[in-house]
């Protein structure tokens, strides 16, 4: 039940968590995941059914752009860098999310008085 | 001048970016049709799954094929990393694969969502813009090498009629119609060349911007040209027309159609070093052609220069006014006052001819026309004004082609015919003619002629009344 609720939290987040790691530099898909589970403490386990066409999705509208290139440990690897379009859009979802999760907080806090 | 370089300046950037854009878009989009639908064959081992898996994904898609190729390259990089990193938990492969798999979802829900994500509308109104752009500069290439194609066959025509002329096989006569088939042919052949690169441009250009297969934005390309270039073809070129001109033009939207869906999976040809020679080859052979063809020119002047024309008398020529009707008696024109008129463009572009009374004498037409009711100015087939043809009417024809009521005016009569709107007018002659008072028609005064093509657009012609 836990999962479940966790896993439609995350639902419309991906976005902000995938903007948010690459603010950092450049990584490419199984590193994203990786670094999202790592920042959040292992409390995002972002779907990676939904990683990818979020990526292919922000790269359409311009917020990353792709390039393949040889990986420090192995095969070409497609990396993902944050442009400055992208930027725009990170900042602008995580206010988003601040409000929101401001607004939740409250909610919830006046729930429980 | 300085307008010129601009224009040919401006024409030739829109070319040169539109070359540009459309080979940038088409290096995702493949060479066929089977980059659009990649499909992976499984096998039956672990591995097996995955390729079952990049399959399913994969028969989702329906992207360009370097689209297709990047997804499934990432998504092996990702279950490579995935499955490692899995095993080295204390996995089995088998169990590490499955795992991997299953949290990448259903094959065709990601693959679904990948093609949603790649066909955006974003990339869709890029697609629509650089569609136009590049459609409107292949127009200008293709406009450039309609001409040069049009030109190519011309002179093949030429070579052909003038082959044929030299073993005594009778060809066409275009002097009759001041030109009309050739030029109207060659401005068709133009505009179908322009037409189909114009609409190949844009159908591979929009579908490389849009992330789409051609044959899927064909439809939308196929019927924007047929509606572009149809129109253009049958309303907006005006020029001299003919049937087989005009049979060519008609053909300008089913061929844009063509050009959408014929083989439009095969990148557009490319200039390279060939095109290069075989375009400089081209230019040799023209020159040469050209050169022979001016030979066969010079020596049948010189042929018809020795042996003049048995139509070629020492009299006065006769003008075969006596197919249209008996001269006027003298008795019903007794002061001569019936002068032969004349003929100009008036200002809709029509031709007047007018018939005017003895100025000297200022004898009001009332008066000259004493004798005369029913007065009508007749258009009739001539021969061309060359020795070797003859002169005058021409005796084929025993009616004339147009007929117009003379209006009479206080010192002239006059009508204005619209030759440019008929479609064989040719070379014609124009007289006066009119009911006497035994009630038969004489003809009266001969106005002048001269030779005409017909002049506006397809419709013009289709619609015109002769």
């Amino acid at each position: 039940m836990a999962g479940k609720i966790r896993a439609q939290l995350l639902k419309g987040t991906t976005t902000l968590l995938v903007l948010t790691v690459l603010r950092d530099g450049e990584l490419y898909g199984y590193e994203i995941a990786q670094r999202i589970r790592e920042k959040s403490g292992g409390a995002f386990i972002p779907s990676e059914g939904a990683l990818y066409p979020a990526l292919h999705a922000l790269e359409a509208d311009g917020a990353l752009g792709a390039s393949w290139r040889e990986s420090d440990r192995g095969p070409r690897r497609r990396y993902y860098k944050i442009t400055t379009s992208g930027v725009r859009m990170l900042e602008e979802h995580a206010q988003e999310w601040a409000s929101f999760s401001l607004a939740m907080g409250q909610a919830v806090g006046s729930g429980e008085r | 001048m300085i307008v010129l370089l601009l224009w040919v300046g401006g024409f030739g950037a829109l070319a040169f970016f539109a070359v540009k854009l459309v080979r940038r878009s088409e290096r995702r989009l493949g060479t066929g049709p089977s980059d659009y639908y990649t499909t992976i064959a499984p096998r039956p081992d672990a591995d097996g799954l995955i390729s079952a898996y990049l399959a399913g994904v994969a028969g989702q898609l329906v992207l360009p094929a370097a689209d297709v190729a990047e997804v499934r390259m990432e998504l092996i990089d990702h279950l490579t990393d995935s499955i490692s990193s899995l095993e080295a938990e204390g996995m089995d492969h088998e169990t590490a694969v499955r795992e991997a798999l299953g949290r990448l979802g259903p094959a065709a829900e990601l693959g679904r969502q990948l093609r949603a994500a790649h066909q955006s509308t974003r990339r869709l109104l890029a697609g629509a813009g650089g569609g136009v752009f590049s459609a409107a500069g292949g127009f200008v290439l293709g406009y450039v090498g309609g001409v040069g194609l049009a030109f190519v066959l011309l002179i093949i025509g030429a070579l052909c009629f003038g082959l044929l002329t030299l073993v005594g096989i009778p060809t066409p006569n275009f002097n009759a119609d001041q030109n009309a088939t050739p030029n109207s042919l060659m401005e068709a052949t133009t505009l179908l060349v322009a037409a189909f690169v114009a609409t190949r441009y844009a159908v591979r250009t929009s579908a490389g911007l849009s992330r789409r297969a051609p044959r899927s934005v064909a439809g939308f390309w196929a019927a924007a040209s047929a509606l572009v270039f149809g129109w253009l073809a049958i309303f907006g070129s005006h020029g001299q027309q003919s049937w087989p001109g005009v049979i060519a033009f008609l053909f300008v939207p089913v061929v844009a159609v063509a050009a959408a869906f014929v083989r439009i999976e095969r990148p557009m040809p490319h200039v390279g070093r060939w095109s290069l020679i075989l375009a400089i080859g081209g230019v040799g052979v023209l020159g040469l052609s050209l050169v022979l063809l001016l030979g066969v020119t010079v020596s049948g002047g010189g042929s018809n220069n020795d042996s003049p024309s048995p139509l070629v008398t020492s009299g006065p020529p006769d003008y075969h006014f006596g197919i249209v009707a008996p001269p006027a008696p003298d008795a019903w024109d007794p002061q001569g006052s019936i002068f032969g008129g004349g003929m100009r463009s008036d200002a809709s572009g029509g031709q007047l001819y007018s018939t005017v009374t003895d100025p000297q004498a200022a004898v009001p037409m009332s008066t000259a026309l004493a004798y005369w009711h029913d007065l009508r100015f007749e258009a009739w087939h001539s021969l061309p004004d060359d020795p070797t043809q003859g002169f005058g009417l021409d005796t084929k024809y025993s009616s004339p082609f147009a007929v117009l009521p003379a209006e009479i005016h206080p010192t002239w009569l006059q009508a204005v015919f619209h030759f440019e709107r008929m479609r064989d007018a040719g070379f014609y002659e124009v007289v006066l003619t009119g009911v006497g008072p035994d009630g038969k028609r004489y003809m009266l005064d001969e106005c002048g002629g001269g030779s005409t093509s017909f002049n506006g657009s397809v419709w013009d012609w289709i619609t015109a009344p002769q």
